[in-house]
């Protein structure tokens, strides 16, 4: 993977950094990927603090028509940064983001009030963690208390439904649920735990790994009954499909990989197989699509939005140029604020001026940082195709 | 494989690609375009060469050697092809001006003059002899732009510095697109009380609204402005991309990014399918036609070993202008470059030569013989033999 002499130091991928268009500290990803590379010395302890600007929405990859990767090669170096110097609180604290999420969900009530009062917003400013958008609330009920249906159906999934839904949106989660449920697909909630790309994103590789191994080994055994999984976070999935046999080096990956589909990719999937024929009613909106960075990378094209067109009365434009700034934990950190606010604005002022009434993202935190900037309701793919087929969390 | 996906899928995301894919999609095909990384358009002036051989482009075409893809297109379809280029772009809010009867300059960077056809409006203004005075602005820690090239060539030339607390073209661009920024500048530059005819900028001022961000200078200061193109990062190869595509896409095509080619499914004389690594699954698109506009060397279509040169999607045999010896010549800036002709060598219906398939069609960079730097041909040949290659799948998917 790691291919630094391949650049021809052309600079698409700088064109292509959110981070750079902003953020004068940042060199992007040439100079702080393959150019870089090349001095960093096994032995030598790491000096590029910088490193630590890139958000890894993975922008640089995609553009580089030479095969270079300098994503993973900054997050190589994030890693090795990590290892070598003192953690901060904030990044400790959202690399054990699960743990974090777990607690604030169990305490949800308590948690969300403190979270929004003056206090609670002093505190978070001094552990380093922002809130130019509000903090998500907890949700007291998390996927987890799921009752299972039983089924006899051919098709199969575990669902890997991601920190963001489980612990802050779990009713789009049950919406998903009953909307596979409805295709007469057998759904079930394997034990699972956080993907492991905060933990990657905040430069510590041995919490990822042991989030990743205990996934792998859990959904494993799934996938050898027969499931499918089925991920929705987009983030999520570009972990278990890249960083799990990338730079987690998980035994069981290609396995994993192998069977792993976004939501929206195996809805297709069942149309295109004749396994269903959803009869989509009309759904009046205007929607800004925001196309999340990691769903672009996962180089699966845009598959909700081959279902958007399907639904009558649907009126959806895509952005695809845009990221949103906020990069999951990257822009909650105090460091990243100005960044994150920046391109986030950026990304609201190009959707705003289509007149879009709606946005939508598959990514929780796309949706959090665009919704929370514009004032907009932004919605899951999933919540518009649940929309226009009148399903509801309930049933 | 069940199911056709796709009436046709487009390898490569640069101009041929992107030309052949919206008039396909705006005919009611079901088209989808898939790329390994960002084309070298975004590494271009976003100016269009048409031939540079003669005052007159399309004169200038029949000054070409036989071989030249040119020549599989009528000086009509190249007409064509430029029309419906600056149609779209008008649309996409990024006009052109110039037109296929006559060549005209842009300044450079060195101040030096370069030939081509088509310029960005932001260009328009770029004068076109020794007469016209002109006033430049450049940025503090801008390393991309140096106007002392231009005001040692140029007498009546001079410059002045701003500082945007951006170095980098990127960055510039960026706050040019900020209102609050375009209003601290312009009130900035009012000051200056400029007194010769033009204003030049490095080719910064926006990337969004570049035309009108322009404009507004213009009226504003009440005087001409225009761009000079920078090395890259170049913002205006990267309008010109955004601009292709965005337009490609609202017409209705489906673009994959992050999608190498790593293998092809073939029955006798037909592709079925191009499949992408990925990590596990291996995934596969299949479509009735497949054309191929991966570029040329820098682009990701061809590759060079030491003593052939390969296709690299379709392993297309490939025109090789002789030994490696050959490949080079000794002075560099000759252009007499034997590479420059590397290619594959098509058809009148732009399929391969001497290749198997019937529903595979070739356009742009990666034709044999087109020699884009010699000839002055870039983007333009791109647009022509794209429209080309469109009205060849229609008429072969009929």
């Amino acid at each position: 993977m790691i291919n630094f002499e391949h650049c021809i130091r052309c600079t698409i991928c700088v064109e292509n950094c959110p981070v750079f268009r902003v953020n004068a500290d940042f060199p992007g990803p040439k100079q702080a990927g393959p150019d870089a590379q090349r001095f960093r010395m096994e032995k030598e302890k790491s000096v590029d603090k910088w490193v630590l600007l890139c958000s890894q929405c993975k922008r640089c990859n995609m553009a580089c028509p030479c095969g270079v990767y300098p994503a993973e090669i900054i997050l190589q170096a994030q890693q090795r940064y990590g290892l070598q110097h003192p953690r901060t609180l904030a990044h400790l604290l959202f690399a054990n983001n699960y743990y974090l999420s777990a607690l604030g969900s169990l305490t949800a009530p308590v948690a969300n009030k403190v979270a929004s009062t003056k206090i609670g917003k002093k505190i978070f400013h001094a552990m380093g963690i922002t809130t130019y958008i509000p903090f998500p609330k907890f949700s007291f009920k998390t996927m987890k208390n799921e009752k299972k249906k039983k089924s006899k159906a051919v098709k199969k999934v575990a669902f890997f439904y991601g920190c963001f839904i489980n612990f802050y949106r779990p009713d789009i989660g049950r919406k998903i649920i009953r909307l596979l449920e409805s295709f007469n697909v057998d759904v079930v909630l394997p034990e699972q735990w956080c993907c492991g790309l905060p933990a990657l994103g905040n430069g510590n590789l041995a919490i990822a790994r042991y989030f990743a191994q205990k996934n792998a080994a859990s959904l494993s055994n799934y996938i050898d009954a027969g499931y499918d999984v089925v991920y929705t976070c987009t983030s999520c999935g570009l972990c278990l499909l890249h960083d799990y046999p990338g730079i987690l080096e998980i035994s069981l990956a290609k396995k994993i990989t192998e069977n792993t589909y976004d939501l929206h990719e195996y809805i297709i999937g069942l149309i295109d197989d004749g396994y269903i024929e959803p009869q989509f009613t009309k759904v009046k909106r205007k929607i800004a699509y925001h196309i999340p960075c990691h769903l672009r990378a996962l180089g699966i094209g845009y598959p909700a939005a081959k279902i958007m067109a399907m639904i009558p009365g649907l009126e959806y434009e895509i952005f695809d140029d845009t990221c949103c700034g906020l990069n999951g934990s990257y822009g909650f950190k105090k460091t990243n604020e100005e960044t994150a606010v920046q391109l986030g604005t950026r990304a609201v002022s190009l959707i705003k001026k289509t007149g879009a009434e709606n946005i939508m993202a598959d990514c929780g935190s796309c949706r959090m940082q665009l919704g929370g900037l514009s004032g907009m309701d932004a919605l899951d793919p999933a919540e518009i195709i649940c929309e226009s087929l009148g399903i509801t969390e309930g049933k | 494989m069940g199911l056709i996906q796709h009436d046709v899928i487009i390898i490569g995301a640069g101009v041929a690609g992107l030309t052949a894919g919206s008039i396909l999609v705006e005919k009611g095909y079901n088209v989808a375009l898939i790329a390994k990384g960002e084309p070298t358009a975004c590494l271009s002036t976003g100016c269009i060469d048409i031939c540079s051989l003669d005052h007159d482009p399309l004169h200038g075409v029949s000054h070409l050697p036989d071989e030249h893809p040119y020549h599989l297109v009528s000086r009509a379809v190249i007409r064509e092809s430029i029309e419906k280029f600056k149609e779209s772009m008008v649309q996409m809010g990024f006009p052109y001006t110039g037109s296929p009867e006559s060549n005209r300059y842009v300044l450079s960077a060195l101040g030096t003059f370069k030939t081509t056809c088509l310029v960005p409006s932001t260009m328009a203004a770029a004068p076109q002899d020794e007469k016209d005075d002109l006033h430049i602005i450049t940025f503090s820690g801008l390393k991309d732009f140096y106007p002392s090239y231009i005001t040692a060539r140029r007498k009546n030339a001079s410059f002045s510095t701003y500082d945007a607390s951006a170095s980098t073209t990127m960055g510039l661009a960026t706050n040019f697109e900020r209102e609050d920024f375009l209003e601290k500048f312009l009130s900035w530059l009012e000051k200056l009380n400029i007194q010769e005819g033009k204003i030049a900028f490095p080719a910064v001022l926006g990337l969004e609204s570049a035309a009108t961000i322009t404009q507004k200078i213009e009226e504003r200061l009440r005087c001409k402005v225009f761009e000079i193109p920078t090395i890259p990062p170049s913002m205006p190869g990267r309008r010109l991309f955004n601009a292709l595509k965005d337009y490609f896409r609202k017409k209705g095509g489906m673009i994959y990014w992050s999608w190498p080619v790593s293998g092809v499914e073939k029955t006798k004389k037909i592709i079925e399918a191009v499949t992408t690594p990925s990590e596990g699954r291996p995934k596969s698109l299949n479509a009735k036609v497949f054309i191929l506009a991966s570029g040329s060397f820098v682009g990701g279509g061809l590759t060079a070993r030491r003593d052939t040169i390969v296709e690299n999607i379709f392993n297309l045999p490939v025109f090789v202008p002789g030994q490696r010896d050959n490949w080079f010549d000794s002075d560099y800036f000759s252009l007499n470059h034997g590479i420059g002709k590397a290619g594959i060598i098509v058809d009148s219906s732009f399929r391969p030569k001497e290749a198997d398939w019937e529903n595979v069609f070739v356009c742009g960079g990666i034709l044999a013989h087109t020699d884009v730097l010699k000839n002055g041909c870039g983007h333009g040949m791109a647009l022509a033999t794209g429209y080309a290659v469109a009205a060849s799948c229609m008429g072969y998917i009929k």
